[in-house]
């Protein structure tokens, strides 16, 4: 191929200008508001985190300063207690456990109701119930969860008064060393609701003859999950993890409502949330941590956004 | 080898409400082809549900030889389905849904390889067996489908309206595949269709259901010859036979002011029907020489090029009349005959009248 051919087959020749006009035309308006609300703060804070705030002014530049400052700061990760794997680890490290420990639960939960439900009768019933959960509003959830703990009124010691389990009754919000796990417990409750009602559709979606001639070919139960129903609900699979993750990436209202803006005693269940709004918006004012902060969200929670936007 | 027995076989949803199969009772032979035929919502279907296990009666009892089965799971009763879908797995290929059942049962590898080459050359369709179902055309879905469901060698082999998702001249070609296979294999089969013509060239015996029973056992040339009731008259034959409500006085039926004819058979039924085939009927201008014939209008007359279908409205009845070539027009006054033999005649209740 000569240089010719390269140009005029490539660029410039081909190009049908009325389209690419309108083209344009017909994506300002979506490109514009993207721009403002998502690449714009995304640019400006990567731009923000090298350099040094007073309040809101920024002062002058410092390199990686500031992402030093904020992964040394014992909020953000607490590298001694991370090592003895005793809480408070930092906010970080909490997101994580937080995330590895609610995602596969909500998903199996989500999908083993969604099982559950599919020939029940009384499903849309039951399914409503478990989806509210989901609709609720999640600093709701953390007040709920504040009383469903408590050591006198809350729900769940008393089941354990009666069940006979007296010696484990305690303030479940206040032990340092398992408070986290037991606001995760309200954080799935509220996700199950969702990758059920995913997971609800997608079974819905199954021929139910593919299933009947799984029976007839002589698949018990198990295999029929196995072989029929799980690969076929697994596109679906991808869609809740991500989003789960997401959800658990950006999780704030819940640990708010139910241990203040330190994240409960000591920050044992702060997340990265939590410390963006104390870097931002509690005295003293330390923009460009939250900044850092909230790009390490960011930078966890951009491939999995890229997944979703790629399938098919 | 295996015979099925339904004895009193009834099957309800909702608590009652809904009558899909009352009291059927029916035997298909070890090898036979057996087709239920009937319209939609017919019960036919639910019915074949029953034998495959996919549903249970809620009265009566199925066997099959000397076991009684309506209890026991599909997978134990060693039956064979192929659903109107083809209901083949999307996420396998060709050959895993093919080996599908074998798996399943734990049949070695190269075992499997082997039945699977076997099947699908007896099918043809060992170069598919690599694609997608999805890849592939209707006709190659349905071998596929029918390959997985004769692979382990059922002792029934259950077929759920294979056809109907068919091209027309496919549908031909698997008819025959069908009935090749079958005898091939000499399975117990169980068929379901609406197609009469499916139905009466395929089937040993065809099942004829109506409102969730069965009102005819027969074999196709018997179910054609001699329909046991007005309601299986009307429902095969294309065009169905004719039927004509009349009054029986001493022997005279009394069709409406302008026709009588003499009752071919002795009833004591006042309202009866007389029926006739198109096909027996011939069409004339001039008052033919004998005691049964109807006068009529032509309505319309339809040039179908095999044969001409003239239809006539005698009182407040159109007849259908199917004659090798006519000259009648539409409007002209013409007569119908028909030989006495080929006259059946239905009593009040709808029975035919032997």
């Amino acid at each position: 191929m000569s240089s010719t051919d390269l140009f005029e087959g490539g660029f410039g020749a081909d190009v049908d200008w009325e389209k690419t006009k309108a083209i344009l035309i017909f994506m300002a308006p979506g490109l514009t508001l993207f721009g403002i609300f998502s690449v714009g703060p995304m640019v400006y804070s990567a731009w923000g985190s090298f350099y040094v705030w007073d309040a809101f002014t920024v002062q002058q530049f410092v390199g990686l300063d500031q992402w030093v400052a904020t992964f040394t700061d014992d909020a953000i990760i607490n590298w001694s207690n991370l090592a003895s794997f005793t809480y408070p680890m930092g906010a970080l490290p909490q997101n994580l456990i937080w995330m590895v420990i609610h995602v596969p639960l909500s998903t199996v939960l989500g999908l083993g109701l969604a099982l559950l439900f599919a020939d029940l009768r009384g499903r849309r019933i039951l399914r409503s119930m478990v989806f509210l959960g989901f609709t609720t509003p999640t600093v709701v959830i953390g007040l709920v969860l504040l009383f469903v703990y408590d050591p006198q009124a809350g729900v769940f010691n008393e089941i354990l008064r009666t069940i006979g389990l007296e010696g484990q009754v305690r303030n479940w919000l206040q032990e340092p060393q398992i408070a986290i796990y037991a606001l995760i417990a309200g954080g799935v409750w509220v996700q199950t609701g969702f990758s059920m009602l995913v997971y609800s559709s997608a079974l819905a979606g199954i021929d139910p003859s593919l299933l009947e001639s799984a029976r007839i070919d002589g698949a018990g139960p198990f295999r029929r999950f196995k072989d029929v129903i799980w690969p076929l609900v697994k596109p679906v699979t991808a869609v809740v993890v991500i989003m789960s993750t997401i959800w658990v990436i950006r999780i704030f209202a819940i640990v708010y409502a139910a241990g203040g803006p330190s994240g409960g005693p000591n920050g044992v269940f702060s997340v990265l949330g939590l410390e963006v709004y104390q870097a931002a918006f509690s005295i003293p004012i330390e923009y460009g941590k939250a900044m850092v902060i909230a790009l390490v969200e960011l930078i966890i929670t951009l491939p999995m956004a890229w997944y979703i936007a790629r399938m098919d | 080898m295996t015979n099925i027995s339904m004895r009193s076989v009834s099957k309800f949803f909702d608590g009652g409400d809904i009558i899909a199969n009352y009291e059927l009772d029916l035997e298909v032979e070890d090898g036979e082809f057996l087709v239920f035929l009937g319209p939609s919502g017919c019960g036919k279907t639910t019915a074949l549900r029953m034998i495959a296990g996919l549903e249970t009666p809620s009265d009566g009892e199925i066997y099959f030889d000397d076991d009684r089965v309506d209890d026991m799971p599909p997978a134990d009763r060693n039956v064979a389905m192929v659903f109107q879908n083809y209901a083949l797995y999307p996420h396998m290929s060709v050959r895993e849904n093919i080996e599908y059942p074998l798996k399943v049962r734990g049949v070695p590898p190269e075992e499997r390889d082997e039945r699977v080459a076997e099947i699908a050359e007896l099918l043809h369709i060992e170069d598919q067996l690599d694609s997608d179902p999805a890849s592939i055309s209707g006709g190659q879905r349905q071998r596929t489908s029918l390959a997985r469901a004769i692979i382990r060698e059922p002792s029934v082999f259950l077929l759920d309206e294979p056809l109907s998702n068919l091209d027309a001249k496919l549908r031909l070609e698997m008819r025959s595949e069908l009935k090749r296979l079958q005898n091939e294999l000499d399975i117990t089969t169980v068929y379901v269709t609406h197609n009469q013509e499916e139905a009466m060239s395929m089937g040993d015996r065809i099942a004829v259901m109506n409102e969730g029973t069965i009102r005819q056992v027969a074999e196709p040339e018997e179910l054609y010859r001699r329909p046991k009731t007005a309601w299986v008259a009307q429902f095969i034959g294309s065009p169905p036979m004719n039927l004509l409500e009349g009054t029986n006085r001493d022997g005279t039926i009394r069709v409406d002011d302008e026709n009588s004819v003499p009752a071919a058979r002795e009833t004591t039924s006042a309202d009866v029907s007389v029926g006739f085939r198109p096909e027996d009927a011939a069409v004339t201008t001039t008052e033919p020489d004998t005691d049964w014939r109807l006068r009529g209008t032509v309505k319309t007359v339809e040039p179908l090029g095999e044969y001409v279908l003239v239809n006539v409205d005698v009182g407040d009845t159109t007849v259908n009349a199917k004659v090798d070539r006519t000259d009648v027009e539409s409007g002209q006054q013409v007569f119908l005959s028909v030989d006495p033999d080929d006259v059946y005649l239905y009593d009040g209740d709808g029975e035919l009248v032997a």
